[in-house]
């Protein structure tokens, strides 16, 4: 049996930003709900402020001026699951790892605290907890698809608790074909903007997006982009150095034995 | 023989002159503590197969060494230049570039790789070769501490892109410094040319016969040198 990428689609028609699912993450993940995330005002409704290293998932609101009027959106933030991921290819401990069916899991056992992920995400998703800048003393944290769950067949906590049939969990083609469907039936009563976010981007994300509007009214990059940096570190710079750091030891091995053969000691000053 | 040994029935003699001075070799010895474990640690990221040594704890402890040994390789210099600026400067100045290091390099390899004994252009206390070490370490620093600084304090604070850049840069600089310093162990420990290299690296002195035929413009004076070194042309133009 061939394993099938798995998806999650979140229609962000539907979300009424209840935030059942932030109050579910952090319960099935035994995440803290006060660090990072005291509440203050800041003119927005929204709470957390922002994704932390004990928050993984949040409901972002973006104010919009719609023909209409004024309208909030809503979009619930949080690891895309990139069929390329490049916090996959920067890290070098391999405490991040991207499953045959596309999760891209956490083993905190194993991460040390570089926080190279943070840099490289394009959406700039995972967390560090630093305990301590001198030494560098981190952990990294971000969604996992709850992979304790979804690896026994159970849908993420999220997808589970939400209220408004927002969220699906499933075969990702599946998710692509439904939410296509959603997007059509959007269009036809009138919803013009709606799209389907994340389908090809980055090799196909695992969190797929129902748009009302466009993706950057929702803060969204319209056209996510693997690192450019990323590539040329991985795929250029560090072959070369090894082949260069090899050379040189082949060469400084090979002029000794040879040296050592033609040399005249006597004649050495 | 130059008249700098003479022997006295069997027994030659060496006659030993100072090279480097104390600070110079405490400096030399400082450096190699902290740059050998930024070497090893950092190589723990870079090399695959050491990749078990940087997962989790280990790794935080790998992490850890390579900054405290930054802390040395970053303070060293820095101390030195505030203890004693005008050396300093003199190191930058005897590290420059001449006319008679373009014929250096073009009979390095017969000299030092072939082992062909042909007549070397003259050099001053640091010969080519040494001087392209010493430039390369002084650009590699700066490159190695901005990037570095940059890497350990900036992160979430600068840009994005800066980032990657600097752990780019950082990188390239590990690869050109690291291949730098291969060569420059194999020179100094293993070259049969150059064993007068680690004794006066150790004791700060040197043969006086090794300085007149590897140093003859810091031996003679630029002046003498180039003669000399014109007579031994015209004697042999193209020895061995």
């Amino acid at each position: 049996m061939t394993i099938v990428r798995k998806a999650m689609l979140i229609d962000e028609s539907r979300c009424t930003a209840c935030r059942g699912c932030q109050v579910a993450c952090k319960q099935w993940n035994d995440l803290d709900g006060w660090s990072y995330s005291k509440t203050t005002n800041q003119g927005s409704y929204e709470n957390p402020p922002k994704l932390s290293p004990q928050t993984w998932t949040r409901i972002k609101f973006s104010e919009y001026e719609s023909p209409q009027g004024f309208r909030w959106l809503f979009l619930k933030e949080g690891c895309m699951h990139c069929g390329t991921p490049a916090c996959v290819d920067a890290c070098p401990t391999s405490a991040l790892k991207q499953q045959a069916d596309g999760r891209v899991t956490v083993e905190p056992h194993l991460c040390n605290g570089c926080g190279y992920c943070t840099q490289f995400c394009p959406f700039h998703v995972p967390q560090i907890e630093v305990s301590n800048r001198m030494t560098g003393r981190a952990i990294i944290s971000k969604c996992h698809f709850c992979q304790d769950r979804t690896d026994n067949g159970l849908t993420p906590s999220c997808v589970k608790t939400c209220p408004a049939q927002a969220l699906f969990w499933g075969d990702r083609d599946k998710m692509v074909a439904a939410g296509k469907k959603r997007v059509e039936t959007l269009k036809a009563r009138g919803v013009t903007e709606a799209s389907l976010y994340g389908e090809t981007a980055l090799g196909g994300l695992g969190r797929l997006y129902v748009l009302a509007e466009k993706p950057e009214a929702y803060g969204l990059p319209a056209d996510p982009k693997y690192p450019y940096f990323a590539t040329l570190w991985q795929n250029i710079v560090q072959p070369l150095g090894k082949i260069a750091l090899g050379g040189t030891i082949l060469g400084v091995i090979a002029a000794w034995a040879f040296i050592r053969k033609n040399i005249k000691m006597e004649e050495v000053e | 023989m130059n008249g700098q040994a003479q022997t006295t029935g069997h027994v030659f003699q060496i006659r030993w002159i100072p090279k480097y001075t104390f600070v110079e070799r405490l400096l030399h010895w400082v450096h190699m503590v902290s740059f050998v474990p930024l070497v090893l640690t950092g190589l723990v990221f870079f090399l695959d197969f050491l990749k078990p040594l940087a997962q989790g704890e280990a790794g935080g402890w790998v992490r850890l060494v390579h900054r405290i040994a930054a802390l040395i390789f970053i303070g060293e210099p820095v101390i030195y230049g505030i203890l004693q600026p005008r050396r300093l400067w003199m190191h930058m100045r005897e590290f420059s570039f001449e006319r008679d290091d373009i014929a250096w390099i073009k009979n390095a390899f017969g000299y030092y790789v072939l082992g062909r004994h042909g007549v070397m252009p003259p050099q001053g206390r640091f010969n080519t070769g040494e001087k392209m070490n010493g430039m390369v370490m002084i650009l590699t620093w700066f490159l190695f501490v901005v990037t570095g600084l940059t890497m350990w304090f900036g992160k979430g604070i600068v840009s994005i892109n800066l980032f990657h850049l600097m752990v780019l840069v950082h990188d390239l600089t590990m690869i050109v410094s690291v291949c730098m310093l291969i060569v420059h162990l194999y020179l100094a420990l293993a070259h049969p040319l150059m064993w007068a290299g680690l004794v006066s690296m150790r004791f700060g002195c040197i043969s006086a016969t090794y300085a007149a035929e590897h140093h003859a413009k810091w031996y003679y004076g630029p002046k003498r040198a180039k003669e000399i070194y014109e007579a031994k042309k015209a004697s042999a133009p193209d020895a061995h």
